[in-house]
């Protein structure tokens, strides 16, 4: 038996997306939320593509696994102490600011501000582990990205962006002028193509609308 | 053949309106950047780009998007001749030959070869776009929505069976996007769809988001992790011009080249991808020069540099004449005409002929332009090269963000392109390949619509997808393609082949 450690992960994984869209719609031997009406073969209600879809998911999710068991060798990455460790500690602190986000001012009640928030000191958490540096300061970045568009205007926004996302990467924590460089380039040409060219509807600064 | 002509003739019009010629010129330009520049490519490029196709016109739009499409297979190159780092996937191959080549003192060959080479597929192959539209559509206008169902069946799985790696993950992955599209308002009944209450997902989930998520960010992290060393030219580029020697040898390549191109870009999950590799193969056998290769034989550079370029252009023909997207590519470019309010169809021939006779005008003057661009400027290509990543990186990161804040003004596509960065980034660690993904999640909705109508008008009876004739083919060709990766000499074939 050559197991493919990928190969099982991946078809686990499409096996839970397909019961948990099977519960929610329906048709899944009366299990369920049951939220959409299935209708008949010859005339479908909404909720009958999806039964059909989620199926066949589960089907090919439990191919892939029984697959996967001769389709090896092929481990899953390890993930060291500190990696397992910030992962879990980045849900759990990001969730919990998210739940407590409205503490911190009314701002993070509107849209989605609370998730943003949330996300953002999550993925910040991540980075303690240096395997998950990268996706965490990038991700991060777009998330400061949606927090201070809107209300911070689209300047603001970009250098944010720019200087969270530049830490990901070794060669510029070195050199921070090119830091400085690249952002001000980004915002010239940013202002160029969207405010002049494109003419998007966006704030540029906090106090543009 | 008047009636073409005359089309044609009408196309030209269409194309050569200055406004058009910039978008082309620009469409190729910023293909042959993104081609030079490794890690990132046409797919990220053009769904960054594809929000801002809003305020243009659908004909421009599509003329631009297609340029950076093929504009990358030219831009792929030349990196891959000179530095031996292939811009795209379907330059891979060139690298084996074409580096050799250069190593020999003969990159200015391999260049001018590569980029002749191209422009001969390609306009071949636009000729070839020209003549399946009118005959095309009138196959297609017999079709009724069971074999419809069933050719985005046939397209869906080929997608997944010509994949990398394992069929069964890629046909998880379809499904997986088709289960996606599903996501929004139920356009027959009304009745949201796995939507939670939230507002903004009663239209779905935003396409852009996904590809620039999945495509985009995802790229980017992965890129981060492994930084790539790159070795500064060294090499003498020497004379644009090739010897007669070598003219004799490659223009066979060429030909036969041109020919597996247009045939593989058709098919459903070919693309020029594939069509450079099974050129490669070809010409490893065939060609004279087949005992040099390793050494560098022109041969290695000319077929399959003429192969995905005419893939290119003819993998725009399902997607014109029948509204299947045969690639990743395509899927973003049906997401763009659908976004511009156009339906992609058979209809659409007749119901646009500005869009089909201009953008297939506006290729062959791309074409023009490529040829230009690459090989007398290939000089400010390389200096391109010469950006350092952590420079193109947060450009392209922002462009990500404002775009997709851009296409509803909304800060939750962000939130939504994030979370599929995260996925992106999980599918790579776990093998699954994400463009099968997006072709399911493209043609999913349409394919519901289909099916409900074919079940309606059969009675709710499913043995009319077997009983139609055109429906029962399709289903069988594609019930033969899933068999025939079981075999394992065709897949042993295959890995070989995408391995390169």
């Amino acid at each position: 038996m050559r197991i493919s450690a990928k190969d099982m992960a991946a078809g686990l994984f499409l096996i839970l997306v397909a019961l948990a869209g099977l519960y929610i719609n329906g048709g899944f031997f009366g299990i369920g939320l049951e939220e959409h009406s299935l209708g008949s073969a010859r005339r479908m209600g909404p909720g009958y593509m999806p039964m059909l879809v989620f199926w066949l998911l589960m089907l090919l999710g439990l191919l892939v696994v029984a697959f996967g068991f001769v389709s090896g060798p092929d481990p899953l990455q390890k993930w060291t102490g500190i990696e397992i460790g910030s992962f879990v500690a980045a849900i759990v602190v990001g969730l919990a600011v998210w739940y407590i986000s409205p503490a911190f001012g009314s701002y993070f009640e509107q849209t989605y501000n609370g998730v943003g928030l949330g996300a953002l000191v999550g993925f910040l958490v991540l980075c303690f582990a240096a395997g998950w540096q990268m996706i965490g300061f990038v991700l991060a970045a777009m998330c400061i990205f949606a927090l201070l568009l809107e209300q911070g205007g689209l300047m603001f926004a970009i250098i944010g962006t720019v200087v969270i996302s530049t830490v990901a990467d070794p060669d510029h924590r070195a050199r921070p002028l090119g830091v400085i460089g690249v952002t001000v380039f980004l915002l010239g040409l940013c202002w160029w193509i969207f405010i002049r060219e494109l003419d998007i509807r966006v704030a540029v600064w906090p106090w543009s609308y | 053949m008047e009636m073409m002509i005359a089309n044609l003739a009408h196309g030209f019009g269409v194309a050569l309106s200055f406004h058009n010629l910039m978008f082309a010129l620009l469409g190729a330009l910023i293909g042959t950047a993104i081609g030079v520049l490794p890690g990132i490519g046409p797919v990220a490029t053009i769904s960054l780009l594809l929000p801002l196709t809003f305020g243009v016109e659908p004909t421009t739009a599509i003329i631009m998007l297609a340029g950076i499409y093929y504009g990358s297979q030219y831009g792929g190159s030349t990196t891959a001749i000179l530095l031996n780092l292939p811009g795209e996937v379907s330059a891979v191959v060139t690298t084996l030959e074409g580096y050799k080549m250069a190593r020999n003192g003969r990159a200015g060959a391999a260049l001018a070869i590569a980029a002749l080479g191209s422009f001969f597929a390609g306009s071949v192959a636009t000729i070839l776009v020209a003549a399946s539209g009118p005959l095309l559509t009138s196959v297609a206008l017999s079709f009724g929505p069971a074999d419809y169902f069933s050719l985005m069946l046939l397209g869906l799985i080929i997608s997944a069976v010509l994949a990398q790696g394992s069929v069964i993950k890629a046909v998880g992955m379809v499904a997986l996007g088709v289960g996606l599209g599903l996501i929004g308002t139920d356009v027959q009944t009304g009745q949201q769809r796995f939507t939670f209450g939230i507002p903004e997902l009663s239209d779905g989930l935003s396409f852009a988001a996904i590809a620039m998520g999945m495509f985009g960010i995802a790229e980017i992290v992965l890129n981060l992790e492994k930084p790539e060393a790159r070795n500064v030219l060294k090499t003498k580029i020497g004379q644009l011009w090739l010897t007669r020697e070598e003219w004799s040898r490659a223009i066979p390549s060429v030909l036969r080249g041109t020919a597996v191109g247009s045939v593989l870009g058709i098919l459903p999950g070919g693309g020029a991808a594939l069509s450079s590799f099974g050129s490669y193969m070809m010409e490893r056998r065939l060609s004279r020069g087949r005992n040099e290769f390793g050494t560098g034989a022109i041969e290695g550079v000319a077929g399959p540099e003429s192969a995905n370029n005419a893939a290119s252009q003819t993998s725009f023909i399902p997607l014109l004449t029948l509204g299947i997207p045969s690639n990743a590519v395509m899927a973003l470019m049906v997401g763009a005409l659908i976004i511009q309010g156009i339906q992609p169809g058979p209809r659409m021939v007749e119901a646009q002929p500005d869009l089909f006779w201009g953008l297939i005008a506006s290729m062959w003057i791309g074409n023009l332009m490529l040829l230009v661009i690459n090989l007398p400027m290939i000089g400010m290509w390389v200096k391109l090269l010469q950006v350092p990543y952590r420079f193109l990186y947060p450009s392209i990161l922002i462009f990500c963000c404002v775009g997709v804040y851009s296409i509803n003004n909304n800060v939750f596509d962000v939130y939504i392109t994030i979370l599929f960065a995260v996925f992106g980034y999980m599918c790579s660690k776990l093998k699954m390949e994400p463009a099968p993904l997006l072709i399911g999640f493209v043609l999913g909705p349409m394919m519901e619509e289909h099916l409900r109508r074919a079940m309606l008008l059969s009675r709710g009876d499913p043995m009319v997808f077997l009983e139609r004739p055109i429906s029962a083919t399709l289903l069988g060709i594609a019930a033969v393609a899933l068999l025939a990766m079981a075999l394992p000499n065709l897949r042993k074939g295959k890995e070989t082949a995408l391995a390169g």
